[in-house]
């Protein structure tokens, strides 16, 4: 038996190359095979991208010997290195695929770190070796260099043409260790991942590290000490196939009829409730979320329902997190935290279509640390609930180091990119003669605004970028509020550095004025610090809606006019006395700077 | 109780760029047909109700010959007209001649609209209009000796319009001294000449400016009407059986008519409609949105809606709607004796108050 997953960056055809695997162990055929098998939510497809993680077994004769493969998939984007640390725990081994033409990136390392940290075999693969740019000894250098990989580990494939699979084959069977379990101790098994089946209710993924599991059995959950019955047992080879018992090392599913969503927490281990472990295996760190944002139903009636599509949403993503949260402009939603900008986009999606429920979303936010001038300490998630400047004694908010690996010819806009955006250098290491890695030290506020967009238009898109927290420092921030009518639209508050808060506070009236439609009267749009205003732009009166001519009395034809209007005007939200858009909601983010 | 008709006459010399209505092309052999199945529509669907208003309108009904003219008057002469009968008939400067009103008057036509849109040459050539200004006030002096009765069509906010120009236009329409204006702000409708050539409209300011010029310029005159204008006793008949929510019958090719509680619109094509197959869609209303065209039309009258009359109609008192209540809190309505009315300063943005009325509630 052997337990490996994948690691590597977004577009180095980690996806391409499990499908390659599942043919060559005969688990799909190439005539089953659709483009990256293991991606199987819409949204992974669309984007390329694997969000969540998926687990299979896969049979493999080998040398005379019958293996049993578990290929544990994980997510390439560094919003997701949390699930990356949850499916290393579940392996023994991993492969670390390196795209020949691009080099190691970012998050490679990243998650290279953590699997190091899981004590996992590690095989070095460059992919891509087909292609005509592919730069197979440089690429090769960097992995000794860099990591410190011998020239004779690494390995070359290609996941298009099925080039060098046997040889990895052979490497997962011979350098990944078998797992150590003992099949007689008392059962532990590690729960990586569940998810909601309106038919079986939880499912659980898991590893079971010691000892077995078999359907009939009482099991409890040691976090929480609630106790079921096992009704099915299963692995997926890729699909599901029902099994009557599970082993030490194996990986699967398990379902108990579990209705309860707090039962199952991921990270927590199952044990038998007759013959219990004596103690839980190592969870997970939590991941603390980076980056909020207020969610609202566009209807307020189905405020219910998103609390539902948020609940089942975080039964296998225990990093996303909700809290109700009361807008005077929006009504009742959801203070979400989310572990980056990208996992946010994906959560409201993923609402939006599955759970077809429109949102309006506010625009992100960071977590700020103020101390009050009493000393105390409240941690603020949300620009409404900033206390009143004169409270404050010290503003402190998240900074963050990165990796940026990028050719050296776009050291320059790099440095001008992180300076404008109040970057601090830290240092820079040379990869080859051409690539660099920079670490610069950033505000995160700065990051979750529009430094994506940036980067990728600074460097024609040839920079990969990761990044880590390292606490919090002082910044000289302020609270703006928009006005609207004179009145304060709480959701559109932001935090800004002072010496940006003109420019900022320019911009987003003047969007703001492009954005909301006229109304039957002026409507004034400021943007004020404390009592002070900074910017102003004035929405002019509607002056003209009106009917023409009556054609010879054809009343459909108005009619129709106006029920075309009546439908525009829903999709608008009354903030006070004036219709605001939904899109003027993400004003903030949506704006050039000068 | 039915009392007012419309009868369309599709045919033109020239088709006005800013034009969306029903229009063909002037063929002599499709007037003769399509007169033979007018005939037979009205024919059939006529039920003999005395009528308090005829309108004739196109279209261009001068463009008719004098004998097709006649003969459009010999069919005409079925429906029962009342003795104080507004008998209207729309007009065009290029194609009315001294023949043609006095068969008008002979024939009962007591009121004529004439489409004149500017005076402005250059901006008639831009609608695409075939006469001078000159030959506009020479015609309309001719036929108010015949029919003293005339409304002028104007159109404002043309594009490059300026307020001046649109001054000198109302200066002479006020020396014609005529008893009725219609007004309109141009559209730039889609299927148009001008639609087409992508022309943009003028700025909402400008345009506001340019109504706000002429009901200042016409203050001798009653503003009845978002665009119109008459002198004392003169408004339309015709036009307020629409406003007023009454039922009429629309006869001709792409005429919408209204009856019982179905309203209805005829094809717009020739070749059906000389087969007989009048009738394009039908429509039959719910009590509801019979209530709705009730204020949509009704609230673009100055004195808007009567209470007592609509109480009479549908049993119900309009100051007891939700809507009513909260547009008058809002002050978007005034409710002034027996009336409900739009205040004259949201006439020009009506559609964001009418908008309240799609899908009332009981």
């Amino acid at each position: 038996m052997r337990n490996f997953s994948i690691i590597a960056h977004i577009d180095h055809g980690k996806s391409t190359l499990a499908d390659r695997i599942l043919e060559e162990t005969g688990a799909i055929t190439e005539r089953e095979r659709q483009e990256q098998l293991l991606d199987n939510m819409d949204i992974e497809r669309e984007r390329g991208i694997t969000i969540k993680l998926n687990a299979v077994q896969l049979p493999y004769h080998y040398q005379g010997k019958e293996y049993l493969l578990h290929l544990i998939d994980t997510p390439g984007h560094v919003d997701f290195t949390y699930e990356v640390s949850r499916s290393l725990a579940a392996c023994e081994g991993a492969l670390l695929v390196v795209d020949a033409t691009q080099g190691i990136e970012a998050q490679t390392l990243a998650n290279l770190y953590q699997a190091l940290d899981n004590n996992l075999t590690i095989i070095p693969v460059i992919n891509k070796i087909d292609l005509p740019n592919a730069d197979i000894e440089k690429v090769k250098r960097e992995l000794m260099d860099t990591i410190g990989f011998d020239e004779e580990e690494i390995l070359l494939v290609s996941a298009k043409t099925g080039t060098g699979i046997p040889e990895l084959m052979k490497a997962i069977i011979e350098r990944i260790p078998a797992p150590r379990g003992d099949r007689k101790a008392p059962l532990q098994a590690l729960i990586f991942d569940s998810y909601y089946d309106s038919y079986r209710g939880i499912v659980t993924l898991l590893r079971v590290v010691h000892g077995s599991v078999k359907i009939g059995d009482k099991i409890k959950m040691m976090a929480t000490n609630s106790t079921y019955e096992v009704t099915e047992l299963g692995v997926h080879n890729p699909y599901e196939k029902k099994v009557e018992e599970l082993q030490a090392g194996e990986v699967g599913y398990l379902c108990a009829s579990i209705k309860s969503i707090e039962d199952v927490k991921v990270g927590d281990t199952i044990t038998l409730e007759n013959n219990p472990a004596t103690c839980a295996l190592p969870g997970y760190k939590p991941m603390k979320p980076m980056v909020f944002c207020g969610i609202y139903p566009v209807e307020s009636s189905r405020y219910p329902d998103l609390r539902d599509a948020l609940e089942k949403l975080k039964l296998n993503d225990a990093s996303l997190q909700f809290e109700p949260e009361t807008s005077q402009a929006l009504g009742f939603g959801f203070r979400c935290g989310f572990l980056g900008l990208l996992h946010m986009d994906i959560i409201e999606e993923r609402i939006e279509r599955e759970f077809h429920i429109d949102l309006i979303a506010t625009s992100p936010s960071v977590v700020y640390e103020v101390e009050l001038a009493d000393r105390s300490v409240v941690m603020v998630d949300s620009p409404a609930k900033m206390p009143e400047r004169q409270r404050i004694a010290t503003l402190k908010e998240p900074y963050i180091r990165t990796s940026i690996f990028v050719p050296s010819e776009y050291i320059g806009p790099i440095m001008e990119l992180c300076q404008n955006k109040r970057g601090n250098y830290l240092s820079m290491e040379y990869l080859d003669a051409t690539r660099v890695n920079i670490h610069y030290e950033l505000p995160l506020s700065e990051i979750v605004y529009d430094f994506f967009d940036k980067l990728k238009s600074y460097t024609k898109g040839y920079a990969s970028f990761d990044y880590e927290m390292i606490g919090y420092k002082p910044s000289d921030l302020v609270k703006m509020d928009i006005l609207l009518n004179g009145e304060m639209v709480d959701a559109l508050s932001l935090v800004v550095h002072k010496d940006f808060a003109y420019a900022r506070g320019r911009a987003i009236v003047e969007r703001l004025r492009e954005l909301i439609p006229r109304q039957q009267f002026e409507v004034p749009i400021q943007a004020v610090i404390g009592t002070k205003a900074i910017a102003r732009a004035d929405i002019k009166a509607m002056r003209k809606n009106v009917l023409a001519k009556c054609y010879g009395g054809d009343v459909s034809r108005k009619r129709k006019l106006l029920e075309k209007q009546k439908e525009g005007k829903k999709r608008m939200k009354m903030v006070g006395s004036v219709e605001v858009p939904q899109e003027a909601f993400l004003a903030v983010l949506s704006m050039e700077e000068e | 109780m039915i009392k007012s008709a419309y009868v369309h006459i599709p045919f033109c010399e020239t088709i006005c760029s800013y034009c969306d209505f029903c229009k063909y092309y002037y063929q002599k052999e499709w007037v003769d047909d399509y007169l033979n199945a007018l005939e037979e529509e009205i024919e059939k669907r006529y039920q003999g109700e005395e009528l308090a208003t005829l309108y004739i309108g196109g279209g261009t009904p001068s463009v008719l010959t004098l004998e097709q003219l006649e003969r459009l008057f010999s069919i005409l002469s079925r429906l029962n007209l009342s003795k104080e009968v507004e008998y209207t008939v729309e007009c065009n400067i290029e194609n009315i001649t001294e023949e043609k009103i006095k068969l008008f008057r002979n024939y009962g036509v007591n009121r004529v609209s004439v489409g004149i849109q500017t005076f402005q040459e250059k901006y008639l050539s831009f609608l695409n209009r075939h006469h001078t200004s000159e030959e506009a006030i020479t015609k309309i002096s001719m036929m108010k000796k015949y029919i003293p009765n005339i409304n002028m069509d104007l159109i404002y906010a043309i594009p490059g319009e300026t307020i001046e120009e649109l001054e000198n236009d109302l200066d002479t329409f006020l020396s014609l001294d005529l008893p009725h204006l219609s007004t309109y702000s141009l559209m730039i409708e889609e299927h148009t000449k001008l639609y087409h050539e992508k022309i943009t409209p003028i700025p909402e300011e400008l345009d506001s400016q340019m109504y706000e010029k002429i009901k200042e310029r016409l203050k001798d005159y009653e503003h009845y009407e978002i665009s119109n204008f008459s002198k004392k006793g003169y408004a339309s008949l015709h036009n307020l059986t629409y406003w007023n929510n009454l039922e009429y019958y629309g006869f001709g090719l792409g005429a919408s008519g209204y009856l019982g509680n179905i309203r209805y619109t005829n094809t717009r094509s020739l070749s059906h409609y000389l087969k007989g197959n009048w009738v394009y869609e039908k429509q039959a209303l719910t009590p509801l949105e019979t209530m709705e065209n009730e204020f949509i039309l009704g609230f673009r009258k100055r004195e808007g809606i009567s209470l007592s009359q609509f109480q009479k109609k549908y049993h119900k008192n309009p100051l007891e709607m939700k809507v009513v209540q909260e547009l008058l809190l809002k002050k978007f309505l005034v409710h002034q004796n027996d009336f409900l009315f739009i205040p004259e300063k949201y006439l020009y943005i009506s559609n964001e108050i009418l908008v309240c009325f799609m899908g009332i509630e009981e």
